[in-house]
């Protein structure tokens, strides 16, 4: 029973740095990136792949960070020549590539096989208490970003993204480059996403293309979404209730006494059951983003 | 002789086969307040849109103290001394009018800069707070400041434009009829507020129809038909001038709003 709590609270608090990773382009930018997962599969796979190359442990973390910050670089270039919409489907794209490359690419990524015995960060440390203190490090991570990214929105650079959210021709007026403000919050939201994918792969001790589906992307907007797009409450809000309907189902399968795929897909439509609810009751989430009053 | 702080030379634009600027061309000198006049499409909001760049021009030249700016962006339009307002002002939902005025300071808003917020950062928070607070003051948003930017009325927010163009400290401010729509009272204190900033040493365009507000706030005026200077000369000789009264009485109302179809198609 601790286990499975362990387990979820750990789960729940990566995905929550991922979804403050994409408030900051998302909820503060208004870009829709709806292949945000990428940069999790970025951070994933340099945790894998510097394993796998015998580098030291925490190397993949920063590796991880930069790679999906040229990435993030990447896509910005790309929303030069693109609206808004176009750009949204444009990174899908992107993150399909990514993950069939990783799919079928043996000699960096491992192919289907994925990289395994990715060490965890307290091997030394005898079971369960390598678990509490990995859930431990996690949440730490959750909370010094969590802090960050309120600031970064509360900021000059969140002022000046909201208001490029909103209008961007005031801003453009204002003498704001759009393009490097759009740049930075995309590399921004993505390094933190990738730090969230290393962890990820620390946790399971495996690199897969698991961790990329397209469906992933949307878990995260959902969480966004839910508990409220620009505001950091919101968004932990939004991964809590997300994470919960998760770890009840295996219960409500246990009680009812259905298979393993209903489950799966049971959990699936209850998310998308709450995020239809939230966007015709609420649709500006549970928390929804407050007016800022510089003192 | 007096200096000039913009140059326009032979200026075109044309939307598809609509030609919306024929050779456009004028000066504006050092300290002067300058209306541009001209019936329901006959360009003036693309003129402004063209200086300001968010338009490229097909043809011409545009100089700020003598440096081209045309096809520059307007990012860095804004960063040689050259500000603008909008005619119809929209503002974002989830700011307040006091956090919008602060949005238009914009030194330090890289992304490092907020996250450490140093003393520097905090130093620059605060006198942007206060220039924000003195301007929302000096153009009457004080009590209005901590409302939603879109919620106040459509008058104020031309008023919130004009406290943003001021917080860049242009040396030339261009205003697309700061005065339509906002009530007599208060369109004084905005001539008043212009005088005053011109007195500082700020050069003023302003987009009028009014006349009567053209008379009472320039000293020159530069007057557009069909896409074409006509008149550039003091408020005073406009009526004696022969274009202008035809450009003006000429045209019907249905003539001008057939242009303002073709132009928005």
């Amino acid at each position: 029973m601790y286990d499975f709590l362990i387990f979820t609270i750990t789960i729940a608090g990566i995905y929550a740095i991922m979804a403050l990773g994409l408030n900051v382009l998302a909820g503060y930018g208004g870009l829709l990136n709806f292949g945000h997962i990428a940069f999790a599969g970025i951070g994933v796979y340099a945790t894998g792949i510097a394993h796998a190359r015998g580098w030291p442990v925490l190397v993949g973390i920063p590796l991880g960070m930069i790679a999906a910050m040229i990435l993030g670089w990447a896509m910005a270039r790309l929303g030069r020549r693109l609206a808004a919409d176009y750009w949204g489907i444009a990174t899908l794209a992107v993150a399909e590539i990514l993950r069939t490359v990783a799919l079928n690419e043996d000699e960096l990524t491992g192919g289907a096989n994925g990289i395994t015995g990715i060490p965890g960060l307290f091997e030394s440390v005898a079971s369960p208490w390598d678990q509490v203190y990995f859930s431990a490090v996690v949440l730490g991570i959750v909370a010094v970003t969590a802090f960050f990214s309120a600031r970064l929105g509360d900021g000059r650079f969140g002022r000046a993204l909201r208001l490029m959210r909103e209008q961007p021709a005031l801003a453009a007026c204002m003498g704001y480059n759009l393009q490097k403000i759009k740049s930075h919050a995309i590399m921004c939201g993505g390094a933190i996403t990738a730090l969230a994918g290393s962890l990820y792969a620390h946790y399971f001790n495996f690199a897969g293309t698991e961790f990329m589906l397209a469906a992933e992307t949307f878990v995260l907007w959902t969480m966004v979404m839910i508990g409220g797009m620009g505001r950091t409450a919101g968004v932990l809000l939004g991964v809590i209730l997300v994470q919960a309907v998760y770890a009840f189902v295996p219960f409500l399968r246990d009680l009812l006494g259905f298979g393993s795929d209903v489950a799966g897909a049971l959990r699936l439509g209850l998310i998308g059951a709450i995020l239809l609810i939230c966007l015709l009751w609420r649709r500006e989430g549970l928390l929804p983003e407050k007016l800022r009053n510089p003192a | 002789m007096t200096q000039s702080i913009l140059e326009v030379n032979g200026l075109a634009k044309s939307f598809g086969a609509f030609q919306v600027l024929q050779d456009v061309r004028f000066e504006i000198s050092k300290g002067d307040i300058v209306g541009l006049l001209g019936p329901n499409g006959s360009g003036k909001s693309t003129l402004l849109n063209i200086i300001s760049g968010f338009i490229a021009p097909d043809r011409g030249s545009v100089l700020l103290d003598g440096k081209s700016i045309a096809s520059t962006p307007t990012f860095r339009i804004v960063k040689e001394g050259l500000a603008r307002t909008f005619q119809l002002p929209s503002m974002p939902q989830k700011m307040s009018v006091l956090e919008v005025a602060m949005a238009a300071d914009t030194r330090m808003h890289g992304v490092m800069s907020t996250l450490i917020k140093g003393p520097s950062m905090r130093k620059a928070e605060r006198a942007t707070h206060e220039r924000a607070m003195h301007l929302l003051d000096e153009l009457l948003l004080t009590k209005v400041s901590h409302l939603p930017a879109s919620a106040i009325s459509g008058g104020q927010k031309k008023l919130l434009g004009i406290v943003c163009a001021l917080m860049a400290r242009p040396r030339l401010l261009m205003l697309d009829e700061p005065t339509a729509g906002v009530h007599p009272n208060l369109r004084q204190d905005i001539v008043r507020a212009l005088h005053r900033l011109n007195e500082q040493g700020m050069t003023l365009v302003i987009v009028e129809h009014d006349m009567h507000f053209i008379r009472e706030a320039c000293n020159r005026c530069i007057v557009l038909d069909q896409g074409h200077i006509v008149a550039s000369c003091k408020p005073q000789e406009l009526t004696a001038n022969e274009r202008v009264v035809q450009a003006y009485l000429g045209s019907t109302v249905a003539e001008a709003e057939v242009q303002m179809e073709v132009i928005e198609q």
